[in-house]
């Protein structure tokens, strides 16, 4: 029995149908295009008849689609094995070496197997994580809470960009505790640049002695990599993947670094974010208390200060508005970059999400 | 010698095992996944360190996917993954092999 690796190209119709029929054969039905375009290669894996008995594929550094067949000779785990291992090795000549895989339940086994650790499981499914740099370098290049520091709180944000209700938050975060995690969302999908928006939130937050500003890495909501589709239903994928993502908190970072709090700004504003903090609420506590903070209003008025008016009024150039909605730190930056910034808008940057 | 970039060497198959050699600060540090662990676990990390002792690396972290490969294999595997990771792939070190 000599099965073979060979590439397989999407963008060949005949091979995307037969590739789509053996997942489907697998029980992996759902190939919106969001998911299918992030492929970035994809692998099969054919018997000595020519017929395919496994593929896998890479998206960045997930593994995704994975599937083998079992003709019942015992050769699955053969041949799984041989999938991960051709895949991984294109994941090392392109420079990767640290692997994510979201998979469900019952193959967190198969992975473990051939050395992924577990980052984070839920009934839903499960992040596991292999090679460099991982969890534990990450945890260890975070700077350390002093010694004296008793109680610990964390807040996750985007801050796209930084504005006064996000200053609040900390303020209020670092009143009530003796150090402060800020993790901002490492994802660079934003109107504002990954460097942009930890730069803004140092910045504005240069003042407060206990708090410490960290890049979120690739474990706190990167969840537009997280993959939906095995699950149809959009409120489903939200769920199990905002419950991915607060159980990873939980386990891989509240805990070893003694984090006791989690801060959050209520939202009446996003759905998605609205249920994150729901997510959040059910899966955090007891051990993490999730204190949940009224949004910031402008002066007298009933709006909540919000970086999407933000972004809105760049896009009007109405940026002298923007003194009641952001501290200075940000307010020069944005007047700096307006023309950049408008740019971006203009090229096709969405403004109106997350 | 220090390592100069992540190299990896190997498959999961049977019989073979996958070497991921990446920098280090605190000695040869070993991450070994293996069924048989227990029984050779020591026997194949000792073959390692001795490939690495040979190139004089002192600092490493070795991250190990044993698939039940005999004790050839698991110098030849170290070995490639040395080479890799040294960025001497197109001078083999003939003293060690």
């Amino acid at each position: 029995m000599a099965d073979q690796i060979k590439d397989l190209y999407l963008f060949n119709p005949n091979v995307k149908k037969q590739w789509e029929n053996f997942l489907m054969e697998k029980g992996i039905s759902v190939f919106s295009d969001q998911e299918v375009q992030a492929i970035d290669q994809t692998i099969g894996l054919f018997d000595d008849q020519g017929q395919l008995v496994g593929t896998g594929s890479i998206a960045g550094k997930t593994i995704k689609y994975i599937a083998v067949s079992d003709d019942g000779s015992g050769a699955s785990g053969a041949r799984f094995n041989q999938v991960v291992s051709a895949l991984e090795m294109d994941l090392a000549e392109a420079g990767h070496f640290q692997i994510f895989v979201f998979t469900k339940p019952q193959y967190q086994a198969s992975f473990e197997h051939v050395g992924f650790h577990t980052l984070a499981k839920t009934d839903y499914g499960l992040i596991l994580e292999k090679g460099t740099p991982n969890i534990e370098t990450y945890r260890a290049s975070l700077e350390k809470k002093p010694a004296d520091a008793k109680t610990v709180a964390a807040i996750v944000m985007n801050a796209n960009p930084f504005t006064k209700g996000h200053r609040y938050l900390v303020e209020q975060a670092a009143k009530e505790n003796d150090w402060v995690y800020v993790f901002v969302v490492n994802q660079d999908v934003s109107l504002f640049t990954t460097a942009e928006r930890t730069m803004l939130v140092r910045e504005g937050t240069k003042d407060l002695k206990n708090v410490a500003v960290e890049n979120g890495g690739d474990y706190m909501v990167s969840y537009l990599s997280f993959p939906a589709y095995f699950i149809k239903n959009q409120d489903t994928a939200i769920k199990y993947q905002t419950a991915l993502d607060a159980t990873l908190f939980k386990e891989q970072l509240a805990k070893p670094l003694g984090i006791q709090k989690r801060y959050l700004g209520t939202e009446p504003k996003s759905h998605t974010t609205a249920l994150y903090n729901e997510t959040l609420k059910t899966i955090l506590p007891p051990e993490v208390q999730v204190v949940e903070i009224p949004r910031l209003t402008q002066g007298s008025g009933q709006d909540v200060v919000s970086a999407t008016e933000v972004r809105a009024d760049i896009k009007a150039d109405q940026i002298d508005q923007l003194t009641n909605l952001v501290p200075e730190t940000t307010f020069a930056f944005i007047k700096d970059k307006k023309t950049e910034l408008q740019d971006r808008i203009s090229k096709g940057q969405k403004i109106n999400g997350n | 010698m220090e390592i100069k970039q992540t190299a990896m060497a190997g498959t999961l198959e049977s019989s073979d095992l996958q070497i991921v050699l990446s920098q280090g600060t605190k000695g040869i540090e070993f991450d070994l996944t293996s069924d048989v662990a227990k029984q050779f676990g020591n026997d194949i990390k000792a073959t390692i360190k001795s490939v690495l002792d040979a190139y004089d690396i002192e600092n490493a972290s070795v991250k190990v996917v044993d698939k039940g490969a005999l004790t050839p294999v698991i110098k030849a595997r170290a070995i490639t993954a040395a080479q890799r990771a040294l960025d001497l792939k197109d001078q083999p070190n003939w003293e060690v092999l």
